[in-house]
């Protein structure tokens, strides 16, 4: 095979690449209201929001941002939450789950609560809150097959926006430390002749590394 | 042979579209984690209903597919375990018991009022729900029933690459989870089933005080349009 066409085939793996993964826009805020830190064998726990309060967070988003802020050689110790939700029952469940801060003395007053919290070493609490939509979609793609054959034609194209806000609560202070938001929108499309060839947006999963990458630095970084 | 397969093919074929689809979901037996509460030092016999050895809920979703969800004992082992770890000592009753020939300070009579449960196909979410409403009465050794308390319970779960099914089993596991939460919280509270430890005698509770104050407004309500319509 030449030089040239080489290259040729490499600059469009590269250029294949880069398209077929739609485009992606986001925003990462971070708002402290205390300092911040934590000690070598202190750990995190990520919690969703009750929907009891109406909150959607998918179980896989809070997974992802377990394993993101766990990964690599700095990273922080994290507690599973169903495992902390379980050795805390019923204190953490979608009903009884403190809603603010404020309540965190009172639950710590409960029978057993305290000394579990101690016995995990847990240092922070972070509380997500949203979810990933699809706010806009369009275009039409039809589909057809017969005896020689099938094929695609058409265009479509979809808009998905994650917005989530992680809260995180300071168990040494029984207070705010403050909030970490991600606003990141995606937008995917489909053009199909004969082949469709999908250029998805991977929304959720940019707001999963933006917002434990922020999340990461808020806890470790002192103010 | 030619011939026999091509009348059954469409037969068949036929018969698995006018059977239309269905959907069913065994729930295994939950297990509620231990607790962080105060026991109450007290003795208690349970009274199970029947239907909570094997509970099945069918419901046929409108245009949709019908679906079964057999609990199987799972309300039976929910209210062992829960009132294991809320009292301190706990009968549970077998269906030829007679309560009055047992010592005990409460009995307690749980029994589920409704099961509903939506899919997302309905609620327009990726979420399955469940709601559950359980009854508890409790009893004192008498015989004399000292509270009716309606728990209201719900659970969420959204749809994974395991399918409906499995997220169906999790929302109604998390409504059970719910129920105890509710449970263990306002137990007492509600019933206030402490006051009858060591047999002493029952004190009404707010429940019943409230359907007492209700009813006697409704009497004295009643009494009130009468005199208006005798006028």
């Amino acid at each position: 095979m030449s030089k040239s066409r080489k290259l040729l085939r490499v600059s469009a793996t590269i250029l294949l690449a880069t398209i077929a993964t739609g485009c992606v826009t986001s925003t990462v805020i971070d708002q402290r209201t205390g300092l911040t830190g934590i000690n070598e064998g202190e750990a995190v726990v990520i919690m969703a929001k009750s929907y009891h309060l109406g909150n959607e967070t998918e179980a896989k988003y809070i997974r992802c941002i377990e394993d993101a802020l766990a990964r690599g050689s700095e990273g922080l110790r994290v507690i599973p939450h169903a495992q902390f939700v379980d050795s805390l029952f019923p204190w953490f469940e979608p009903r009884t789950a403190p809603a603010e801060t404020k309540n965190l003395a009172k639950l710590m007053d409960r029978p057993g609560v305290a000394e579990r919290i101690a016995e995990q070493n847990v240092r922070y609490i972070v509380w997500l809150d949203g979810d990933t939509d699809r706010v806009a979609g369009g275009g039409s793609l039809s589909c057809a097959a017969g005896p020689g054959g099938g094929g695609c034609f058409g265009f479509a194209w979809w808009q998905n926006d994650a917005d989530y806000d992680a809260s995180v609560w300071d168990l040494h202070g029984l207070e705010s430390a403050g909030t970490v938001s991600a606003d990141v929108s995606g937008t995917s499309f489909m053009p199909a002749l004969v082949i469709p060839l999908p250029f998805i947006a991977r929304t959720q999963a940019k707001a999963c590394r933006s917002l434990a990458d922020q999340l990461h630095s808020f806890i470790v970084q002192e103010a | 042979m030619n011939t026999a397969i091509r009348t059954a093919l469409p037969g068949l074929l036929f018969a698995g579209l006018v059977s239309g689809c269905g959907s069913s979901v065994t729930l295994q037996t939950p297990t509620i984690p231990e607790p962080l509460l105060e026991q109450i030092d007290m003795s208690v016999a349970v009274r199970m209903p029947e239907n909570f050895e094997h509970f099945v809920h069918q419901e046929k979703i409108y245009g949709r597919e019908e679906w079964t969800i057999d609990l199987g004992r799972s309300n039976a082992a929910l209210f062992e375990q829960l009132f294991a770890y809320m009292f301190s000592n706990v009968t549970i009753l077998a269906p030829g018991d007679d309560p009055q020939l047992m010592p005990f300070d409460a009995l307690i009579e749980p029994s589920i009022d409704a099961f509903e449960f939506s899919t997302p196909e309905q609620s327009n979410t990726e979420a399955f729900a469940v709601w559950i409403r359980y009854r508890l009465k409790v009893f004192d050794p008498a015989g004399t029933m000292t509270s009716n308390w309606p728990v209201a319970a719900y659970g969420k779960s959204q749809t994974t690459t395991l399918g409906g099914s499995a997220a169906l089993q999790r929302a109604a596991i998390l409504a059970m989870r719910d129920a105890a939460a509710l449970m263990i919280m306002k137990f007492d509270n509600v019933t206030r089933i402490s006051s009858l430890a060591g047999g002493r005698p029952s004190q009404p509770t707010p429940i019943l005080d409230k359907m007492r104050e209700e009813s006697e407004q409704a009497e004295a309500q009643s009494t009130v349009l009468e005199g208006t319509t005798d006028e």
